[in-house]
């Protein structure tokens, strides 16, 4: 299969450390797949996650996006190019959010599609349909700063999807939330991932890494491990309709199944 | 004493981390600067006038008083605005002192200390930019003569001056710790929504209705006790118009963004019509001075159409006066435009240090430079346009019962006013273009912020 996301000698060296942050790693995300990074503090995760994203700049090696239109050479783009990449061909979801708190849970992940020229309206349209699918009906126009951190959470991983982005990077993203929000996070995580997303989390928790098909770990700015896991190995690399959610209601997990607005067609 | 040996360690340890982003770092100062050199210019201005002795002294008296008047809230706004950015730089430092193990004593201390020290080094250099600039001011004539040395302030003023100046940055600083919340994880605490009543409206209604009323009525008198009589009038009916524009102010900001959030088609007009409806008082604390500008240029306008319509048959002393009014207004104007300038800068450079947060997630996230500059751009002049129009309509109510639609229909009154409009836009502009030169800094060191 042909890596979505290809890195070689990816080096980032910060203006006054004697040590590098990253040193030389090599890594190949397939399309796909779920990929946990794993390290002890300050081992270099969010630097190298921040570098495949295009959000920093390697101070030395290669990063290559197999895009819808092609491969792009991230490392390559400038500033503009950059984010124009993050803006239209990913997705993130941080431990502190990114998203604005004065904005409403639906206007937040509205504009993720009206910045590609999509009218407001329908904007809102596709957004209420995400968020619905992520449990959040109801929560549609309360801002952002009035929901919980789990629920904020969901906002965050319904703008990752809403603009078709194939590729979402989370780092830590169940940090600050209790350890039953923090799995109903990860299933909803994983569930993109169930229809054909490709998912790179920044994580401590091993209960995050045991359900991903893949755990990388880092040591001063090394990879020292890749391991894959077998019994993912196949994945689900399909683009299936329909998938299953967990979301809660009163305090209860309930199961549904639900039709993703995800549409393949659209892109 | 050992935890003020601890806070002076920690004031110079902090004193050296500042240098990384010095435009940030030196705002404060730079803004503490202007204020102390513009009100000792101001101070300097009015004594020229107190000093006067003869027949029409008084008479020049009550003009720099409504100068004065008209100047003195501006140079508030200003203060404040420079006390506010130097307290918020501050905020983001806060918490690591506390995550150092400072007690809430010792953060205290040395925040009042710190805003007190940089409030008195601008002192200082304002005081030289006050000497640098007092002889250009003093060419102006007033009274047949040029003003000259008279600008100068006995020295006593000065060190009243600095105290006064260093005082107010100190208590400001105090008053802004008690609204953070000092824990170990964190200083900044995320606020309601200000919420901007609309029975302030109602209030200021009642108030910009009985100064009409009473203009229309001291007009009648105007005519029986001369000019003085109108100038007191003017002075307190445009007292309480000001009062009621900032009650009415932070709710007509309100009800004018919520407009625009609903029509908002793209993302930068949503982005700053929600950023205006986060705080609708600070949208219109970061404009307010331009009302004052506003309110100037309308009773400018009116005034010199009204000297140009009597200057005529005037000579001697009163020619004198007619031809010093016109000089005082154009002062005033160009005084209250720089202020208002440099509030709108430092307001806007507080602004975006304060958003440094959501300017590295919306650029993490992809969001192109180019719409967060208009949204930031958007959220100044969307509200600046809402209270100049405001302002202008208020203000023009005021004048006309006592000057009648003959004077403001002047094209003396009318050009003063669209020059008004037009500078208070483009220096509101500049002002915010300042403002953007920080994101670029901000950007390239997210760790600051975040
Ligand atoms: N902006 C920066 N400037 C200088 N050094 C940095 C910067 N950001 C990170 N570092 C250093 O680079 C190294 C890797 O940091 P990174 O944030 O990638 O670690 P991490 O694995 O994500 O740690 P954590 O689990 O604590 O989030 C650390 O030694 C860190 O101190
Ligand atoms: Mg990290």
């Amino acid at each position: 299969m042909t890596p979505i996301l290809t890195a070689r000698g990816l080096t980032v060296q910060y203006p006054g450390s004697a040590t590098p942050a990253l040193d030389a790693v090599d890594i190949d995300v397939l399309p796909g797949e779920s990929v946990a990074i794993m390290g002890a503090s300050g081992s270099g995760k969010t630097t190298l996650l921040h570098t495949l994203a295009g959000i920093l700049r390697p101070t030395a090696g290669t990063v290559t996006l197999a895009a819808a239109s092609g491969p792009v050479a991230v490392h390559a783009l400038d500033d503009a190019g950059r984010a124009r990449l993050r803006r239209e061909e990913l997705g993130f979801v941080f431990q502190q959010g990114l998203l604005l708190d004065e904005l409403t849970a639906l206007e937040n992940v509205a504009v993720a599609r009206m910045l590609a020229g999509v009218p407001r309206h329908q904007a809102e349209g596709e957004a209420a349909q995400w968020l619905a699918h992520l449990g959040l009906q109801g929560m549609e126009h309360r801002r952002l700063g009035q929901l919980s951190g789990g629920q904020a959470q969901r906002v965050a991983i319904a703008r990752a999807q809403v603009t078709g982005a194939r590729l979402i990077f989370a780092d830590e993203p169940t940090g600050a939330l209790d350890s039953t929000t923090g799995a109903e996070v990860l299933d909803l995580l994983l569930a993109a991932v169930a229809q054909g997303r490709t998912l790179v989390v920044v994580t401590h928790d091993p209960g995050v890494a045991a359900r991903a098909d893949r755990v990388v770990t880092l040591r001063d700015g090394r990879v020292v491990a890749d391991e894959r896991r077998a019994a993912r190995a196949g994945g689900s690399g399909g683009g299936e309709a329909v998938h299953r959610v967990a979301t809660v209601r009163g305090g209860q997990v309930e199961h549904t199944t639900v039709a993703a607005p995800y549409d393949e067609a659209r892109r | 004493m050992n935890d003020l040996r601890t806070t002076f360690v920690l004031a110079r340890l902090f004193a050296r981390r500042q240098g990384g982003d010095r435009l940030a770092a030196a705002l404060p100062l730079v803004s503490f600067t202007l204020v102390t050199a513009l009100l000792l210019l101001v101070l300097g201005g009015s004594q020229v006038f107190f000093r006067m002795d003869g027949d029409i002294a008084g008479t020049y008296q009550a003009l720099a008083v409504l100068a004065l008047a008209l100047l003195v809230v501006p140079l508030f706004t200003l203060g404040a605005a420079a006390a506010r950015l130097s307290a918020r730089r501050r905020d983001e430092r806060l918490s690591s002192l506390r995550l150092l193990g400072a007690t809430t004593g010792t953060v205290s201390l040395l925040t009042v200390l710190e805003a007190a020290a940089v409030a008195l080094a601008g002192a200082l250099a304002g005081t030289a930019l006050y000497a640098a600039t007092a002889p250009l001011v003093g060419l102006l004539r007033f009274a047949g003569q040029p003003v000259g040395s008279q600008m100068w302030l006995a020295w006593y003023w000065l060190p009243l001056v600095w105290a006064a100046v260093a005082l107010a940055a100190a208590l400001s600083a105090a008053v802004g710790l008690r609204k953070v919340v000092l824990t170990p994880l964190g200083v900044r605490t995320r606020q309601q929504p200000g919420t901007a009543r609309g029975r302030r409206a109602v209030v200021a209604l009642v108030v910009v209705l009985a100064g009409v009323a009473a203009m229309a009525g001291l007009g009648t008198l105007g005519q029986l006790g001369g000019f003085l009589a109108i100038l007191v009038a003017v002075a307190m009916a445009f007292g309480g118009g000001l009062l009621a524009l900032d009650a009415v102010g932070p709710w007509y900001v309100r009800v004018r963004a919520r407009r625009l959030h609903r029509k908002a088609t793209t993302v930068p007009r949503l982005l700053a019509a929600r950023t205006i409806l986060e705080d609708p008082k600070a949208a219109w604390r970061q404009v307010a001075g331009v009302s004052v500008t506003t309110f100037v240029g309308v009773v400018a306008g009116a005034g010199l159409a009204l000297v140009n319509a009597a200057g005529g048959e005037m000579t001697g002393e009163e020619a004198w006066l007619f031809e010093d009014i016109r000089t005082g207004v154009f002062v005033t104007l160009v005084a209250s435009f720089l202020m208002v300038a440099c509030t709108v800068a430092i307001n806007q450079a507080a602004t975006t240090i304060d958003r440094g947060r959501v300017l590295v997630s919306l650029d993490r996230l992809g969001v192109p430079r180019t719409v967060l500059a208009e949204a930031s751009r958007r959220s100044v002049m969307s509200v600046l346009a809402t209270v100049v129009v405001g302002s202008a309509v208020v203000s023009a109510v005021l004048v006309l019962p006592i000057l009648g639609a003959a004077i403001l229909v002047q094209p003396v009154a009318v050009a003063v006013v669209a020059l008004v409009f037009v500078a208070g836009f483009a220096l509101v502009r500049a002002g915010a273009s300042v403002a953007a030169r920080l994101v670029p800094g901000i950007l390239a060191r997210p760790e600051r912020v975040l």
